[in-house]
Protein backbone atom coordinates (compact mmCIF):
# COMPACT_ATOMS: atom_id res chain seq x y z
CA UNK A 1 0.00 0.00 0.00
CA UNK A 2 0.94 3.29 -0.83
CA UNK A 3 2.42 5.33 2.15
CA UNK A 4 0.29 7.70 3.53
CA UNK A 5 1.55 11.30 5.40
CA UNK A 6 -0.91 10.67 8.48
CA UNK A 7 -1.75 14.29 10.30
CA UNK A 8 -4.34 13.22 12.37
CA UNK A 9 -6.88 10.39 13.63
CA UNK A 10 -10.18 9.56 14.33
CA UNK A 11 -11.31 6.29 15.68
CA UNK A 12 -14.62 4.79 16.44
CA UNK A 13 -15.72 1.70 18.70
CA UNK A 14 -18.94 0.01 17.75
CA UNK A 15 -20.98 -2.76 18.42
CA UNK A 16 -20.89 -5.05 15.61
CA UNK A 17 -24.49 -4.27 14.59
CA UNK A 18 -26.46 -3.24 11.12
CA UNK A 19 -28.10 -0.34 13.20
CA UNK A 20 -24.53 1.23 13.74
CA UNK A 21 -23.00 1.00 10.27
CA UNK A 22 -24.95 4.46 9.40
CA UNK A 23 -22.48 6.07 12.20
CA UNK A 24 -19.61 5.36 10.29
CA UNK A 25 -21.05 7.36 6.79
CA UNK A 26 -21.95 10.43 9.13
CA UNK A 27 -18.55 10.27 10.80
CA UNK A 28 -16.76 9.60 6.72
CA UNK A 29 -19.22 12.10 5.77
CA UNK A 30 -17.52 14.81 8.05
CA UNK A 31 -14.12 13.82 7.78
CA UNK A 32 -13.80 13.43 4.13
CA UNK A 33 -15.97 16.76 3.46
CA UNK A 34 -13.03 18.40 5.32
CA UNK A 35 -10.20 16.79 3.62
CA UNK A 36 -11.62 18.18 -0.01
CA UNK A 37 -13.20 15.42 -1.22
CA UNK A 38 -16.13 15.92 -4.17
CA UNK A 39 -19.61 14.71 -3.09
CA UNK A 40 -19.13 11.65 -5.92
CA UNK A 41 -15.98 10.41 -3.85
CA UNK A 42 -17.92 10.51 -0.66
CA UNK A 43 -20.44 8.52 -2.04
CA UNK A 44 -17.98 6.15 -3.24
CA UNK A 45 -16.26 5.73 0.39
CA UNK A 46 -19.23 5.46 2.03
CA UNK A 47 -20.13 2.29 0.03
CA UNK A 48 -16.71 0.73 0.14
CA UNK A 49 -16.37 1.50 3.77
CA UNK A 50 -20.08 0.11 4.92
CA UNK A 51 -19.48 -3.02 2.83
CA UNK A 52 -16.59 -4.27 5.49
CA UNK A 53 -18.74 -3.28 8.38
CA UNK A 54 -21.15 -4.99 6.87
CA UNK A 55 -18.83 -8.61 6.55
CA UNK A 56 -17.72 -7.67 10.30
CA UNK A 57 -21.83 -7.63 11.37
CA UNK A 58 -22.16 -10.58 9.13
CA UNK A 59 -19.43 -13.10 9.83
CA UNK A 60 -17.36 -12.32 12.81
CA UNK A 61 -19.06 -12.83 15.38
CA UNK A 62 -21.47 -15.71 16.34
CA UNK A 63 -22.59 -14.09 19.47
CA UNK A 64 -23.81 -10.48 20.66
CA UNK A 65 -21.11 -7.95 21.92
CA UNK A 66 -18.81 -8.00 19.32
CA UNK A 67 -16.95 -4.41 18.26
CA UNK A 68 -15.81 -3.60 14.88
CA UNK A 69 -12.79 -0.45 14.86
CA UNK A 70 -12.99 1.85 12.51
CA UNK A 71 -9.90 4.41 12.35
CA UNK A 72 -9.78 7.31 9.93
CA UNK A 73 -6.43 8.08 8.81
CA UNK A 74 -6.48 11.93 7.88
CA UNK A 75 -4.25 12.84 5.22
CA UNK A 76 -3.75 15.95 3.45
CA UNK A 77 -5.11 14.99 0.08
CA UNK A 78 -6.01 11.20 1.29
CA UNK A 79 -7.86 9.27 3.51
CA UNK A 80 -7.26 5.56 4.90
CA UNK A 81 -9.62 3.50 6.58
CA UNK A 82 -9.36 0.28 8.52
CA UNK A 83 -12.06 -1.74 9.37
CA UNK A 84 -10.72 -4.35 11.91
CA UNK A 85 -12.83 -6.97 14.19
CA UNK A 86 -11.69 -9.80 16.62
CA UNK A 87 -13.95 -12.35 15.56
CA UNK A 88 -13.13 -15.91 14.10
CA UNK A 89 -12.09 -15.36 10.44
CA UNK A 90 -14.36 -15.97 7.52
CA UNK A 91 -12.04 -16.92 4.73
CA UNK A 92 -12.09 -12.97 3.55
CA UNK A 93 -8.47 -13.95 1.89
CA UNK A 94 -10.88 -16.41 -0.18
CA UNK A 95 -13.62 -14.12 -1.02
CA UNK A 96 -11.59 -11.15 -1.50
CA UNK A 97 -9.50 -13.04 -4.39
CA UNK A 98 -12.38 -14.01 -6.18
CA UNK A 99 -14.86 -11.09 -6.31
CA UNK A 100 -16.19 -9.86 -9.97
CA UNK A 101 -19.18 -7.92 -10.96
CA UNK A 102 -21.39 -8.99 -13.52
CA UNK A 103 -20.92 -7.80 -16.29
CA UNK A 104 -20.57 -11.17 -18.09
CA UNK A 105 -23.00 -12.66 -16.48
CA UNK A 106 -26.59 -14.15 -17.03
CA UNK A 107 -28.85 -13.62 -14.95
CA UNK A 108 -29.24 -17.23 -13.90
CA UNK A 109 -25.20 -17.26 -13.00
CA UNK A 110 -25.50 -14.07 -10.69
CA UNK A 111 -24.56 -14.45 -7.38
CA UNK A 112 -24.89 -11.66 -4.63
CA UNK A 113 -21.56 -13.00 -2.65
CA UNK A 114 -18.80 -11.23 -2.99
CA UNK A 115 -20.11 -8.20 -4.35
CA UNK A 116 -19.46 -6.57 -1.14
CA UNK A 117 -15.49 -6.97 -1.79
CA UNK A 118 -15.98 -6.84 -5.58
CA UNK A 119 -17.57 -3.29 -4.65
CA UNK A 120 -14.66 -1.90 -2.04
CA UNK A 121 -12.01 -3.13 -4.98
CA UNK A 122 -14.02 -0.91 -7.37
CA UNK A 123 -14.49 2.28 -5.81
CA UNK A 124 -11.06 3.03 -2.96
CA UNK A 125 -8.15 3.02 -4.76
CA UNK A 126 -6.32 0.86 -2.75
CA UNK A 127 -7.58 -2.54 -0.73
CA UNK A 128 -5.86 -4.92 0.92
CA UNK A 129 -7.17 -7.59 3.57
CA UNK A 130 -6.10 -9.64 5.97
CA UNK A 131 -7.65 -12.31 8.19
CA UNK A 132 -6.28 -14.67 10.51
CA UNK A 133 -7.98 -17.91 12.17
CA UNK A 134 -9.68 -16.53 15.30
CA UNK A 135 -8.15 -13.18 15.18
CA UNK A 136 -10.28 -11.26 13.62
CA UNK A 137 -10.17 -9.59 9.57
CA UNK A 138 -8.62 -6.01 9.10
CA UNK A 139 -9.43 -4.40 5.59
CA UNK A 140 -7.76 -1.33 5.26
CA UNK A 141 -8.65 0.84 2.07
CA UNK A 142 -7.40 4.08 0.99
CA UNK A 143 -8.39 6.86 -1.19
CA UNK A 144 -6.67 10.44 -2.69
CA UNK A 145 -8.22 13.23 -3.84
CA UNK A 146 -8.47 12.75 -7.01
CA UNK A 147 -8.77 16.86 -8.38
CA UNK A 148 -5.04 16.99 -6.94
CA UNK A 149 -3.97 13.15 -6.83
CA UNK A 150 -3.72 13.07 -10.62
CA UNK A 151 -3.55 16.27 -13.17
CA UNK A 152 -6.32 16.06 -15.73
CA UNK B 1 -31.66 14.72 6.33
CA UNK B 2 -33.27 11.82 6.84
CA UNK B 3 -31.73 8.67 6.84
CA UNK B 4 -34.76 6.32 7.89
CA UNK B 5 -35.42 3.85 5.10
CA UNK B 6 -39.26 3.35 4.52
CA UNK B 7 -41.05 1.63 1.27
CA UNK B 8 -44.42 3.20 0.36
CA UNK B 9 -46.45 0.67 -1.76
CA UNK B 10 -48.83 2.40 -3.71
CA UNK B 11 -51.46 0.06 -5.60
CA UNK B 12 -52.18 1.75 -9.22
CA UNK B 13 -53.89 1.68 -12.12
CA UNK B 14 -51.41 -0.24 -13.84
CA UNK B 15 -49.69 -2.52 -11.66
CA UNK B 16 -48.22 -1.88 -7.66
CA UNK B 17 -44.98 0.90 -7.34
CA UNK B 18 -43.00 0.50 -4.58
CA UNK B 19 -41.34 4.28 -3.64
CA UNK B 20 -38.21 3.75 -1.42
CA UNK B 21 -37.04 6.18 0.22
CA UNK B 22 -33.91 6.83 2.75
CA UNK B 23 -30.58 4.20 3.10
CA UNK B 24 -31.37 0.34 2.15
CA UNK B 25 -28.67 -1.33 3.89
CA UNK B 26 -27.99 -3.91 5.91
CA UNK B 27 -29.95 -2.54 8.94
CA UNK B 28 -32.62 -2.22 6.34
CA UNK B 29 -32.48 -5.13 4.40
CA UNK B 30 -33.97 -8.00 6.20
CA UNK B 31 -37.31 -5.75 6.08
CA UNK B 32 -37.52 -4.61 2.85
CA UNK B 33 -36.80 -8.35 1.94
CA UNK B 34 -39.75 -9.56 3.59
CA UNK B 35 -41.77 -6.47 2.01
CA UNK B 36 -40.98 -7.32 -1.23
CA UNK B 37 -41.19 -11.21 -1.39
CA UNK B 38 -45.12 -11.19 -1.71
CA UNK B 39 -45.22 -9.04 -4.20
CA UNK B 40 -42.28 -10.20 -6.23
CA UNK B 41 -43.86 -13.67 -6.31
CA UNK B 42 -47.51 -12.42 -8.12
CA UNK B 43 -46.62 -12.36 -11.58
CA UNK B 44 -50.45 -11.37 -12.24
CA UNK B 45 -49.40 -7.84 -11.89
CA UNK B 46 -47.01 -5.40 -12.88
CA UNK B 47 -44.36 -3.94 -10.38
CA UNK B 48 -42.34 -1.26 -10.65
CA UNK B 49 -39.78 0.22 -8.38
CA UNK B 50 -39.36 4.11 -7.74
CA UNK B 51 -35.98 4.90 -6.49
CA UNK B 52 -36.10 8.73 -6.95
CA UNK B 53 -36.39 9.14 -2.84
CA UNK B 54 -33.26 6.16 -2.36
CA UNK B 55 -30.23 8.39 -0.92
CA UNK B 56 -28.35 5.19 -0.26
CA UNK B 57 -27.44 1.47 -1.37
CA UNK B 58 -24.57 -0.84 -1.20
CA UNK B 59 -24.29 -4.69 -2.12
CA UNK B 60 -26.93 -5.60 0.56
CA UNK B 61 -29.71 -4.04 -1.21
CA UNK B 62 -28.66 -4.56 -4.89
CA UNK B 63 -28.67 -8.58 -3.81
CA UNK B 64 -31.99 -7.67 -2.91
CA UNK B 65 -33.13 -6.41 -5.85
CA UNK B 66 -30.99 -8.87 -7.94
CA UNK B 67 -33.38 -11.53 -5.85
CA UNK B 68 -36.55 -10.23 -7.04
CA UNK B 69 -35.32 -9.57 -11.09
CA UNK B 70 -34.34 -13.68 -10.90
CA UNK B 71 -38.36 -14.50 -9.04
CA UNK B 72 -39.59 -12.00 -12.02
CA UNK B 73 -37.68 -13.26 -14.65
CA UNK B 74 -38.53 -16.93 -13.87
CA UNK B 75 -42.33 -15.91 -13.56
CA UNK B 76 -42.14 -14.21 -16.76
CA UNK B 77 -43.64 -11.30 -15.19
CA UNK B 78 -42.70 -7.34 -15.75
CA UNK B 79 -40.57 -5.61 -13.55
CA UNK B 80 -39.32 -2.40 -13.75
CA UNK B 81 -36.74 0.28 -11.62
CA UNK B 82 -37.51 4.32 -12.54
CA UNK B 83 -36.00 7.21 -11.19
CA UNK B 84 -32.58 5.81 -10.41
CA UNK B 85 -30.33 8.64 -8.56
CA UNK B 86 -27.11 9.47 -10.28
CA UNK B 87 -24.99 7.88 -7.27
CA UNK B 88 -27.23 5.05 -7.55
CA UNK B 89 -27.11 4.43 -10.96
CA UNK B 90 -23.22 4.51 -10.90
CA UNK B 91 -23.33 1.77 -8.10
CA UNK B 92 -25.38 -0.23 -10.82
CA UNK B 93 -23.21 -0.06 -13.48
CA UNK B 94 -20.03 -0.86 -10.94
CA UNK B 95 -21.80 -3.95 -10.05
CA UNK B 96 -23.12 -4.92 -13.77
CA UNK B 97 -26.14 -5.01 -12.65
CA UNK B 98 -27.77 -2.41 -14.66
CA UNK B 99 -27.69 -4.97 -17.82
CA UNK B 100 -30.61 -6.60 -15.72
CA UNK B 101 -32.99 -3.76 -15.28
CA UNK B 102 -35.26 -2.20 -17.52
CA UNK B 103 -34.86 1.93 -17.00
CA UNK B 104 -38.42 3.39 -17.76
CA UNK B 105 -41.76 2.20 -18.87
Amino acid sequence: MAEVKTKQQVKLSLPAQADYVDVVRLTLYGIASRIGFSYEEIEDMKVAVSEACNNAVLYAYSQEGGVVDVIFDIGDHELELTIRDQGSSFMANDKFGHATGWHDKSLDDVQAGGLGFYLMQALMDDVSISSQDGRGTEVKMMKRVLAIGEAK
Amino acid sequence: MSHKFTAVTLNEADGIRVKLQGELDLAAAGEFRTMMEPLAVDPSTRLTLDLSELSYIDSTGIGILISILKVRHAEQAPFYVENVPPHVQKLFDVTGISKFLIPQR
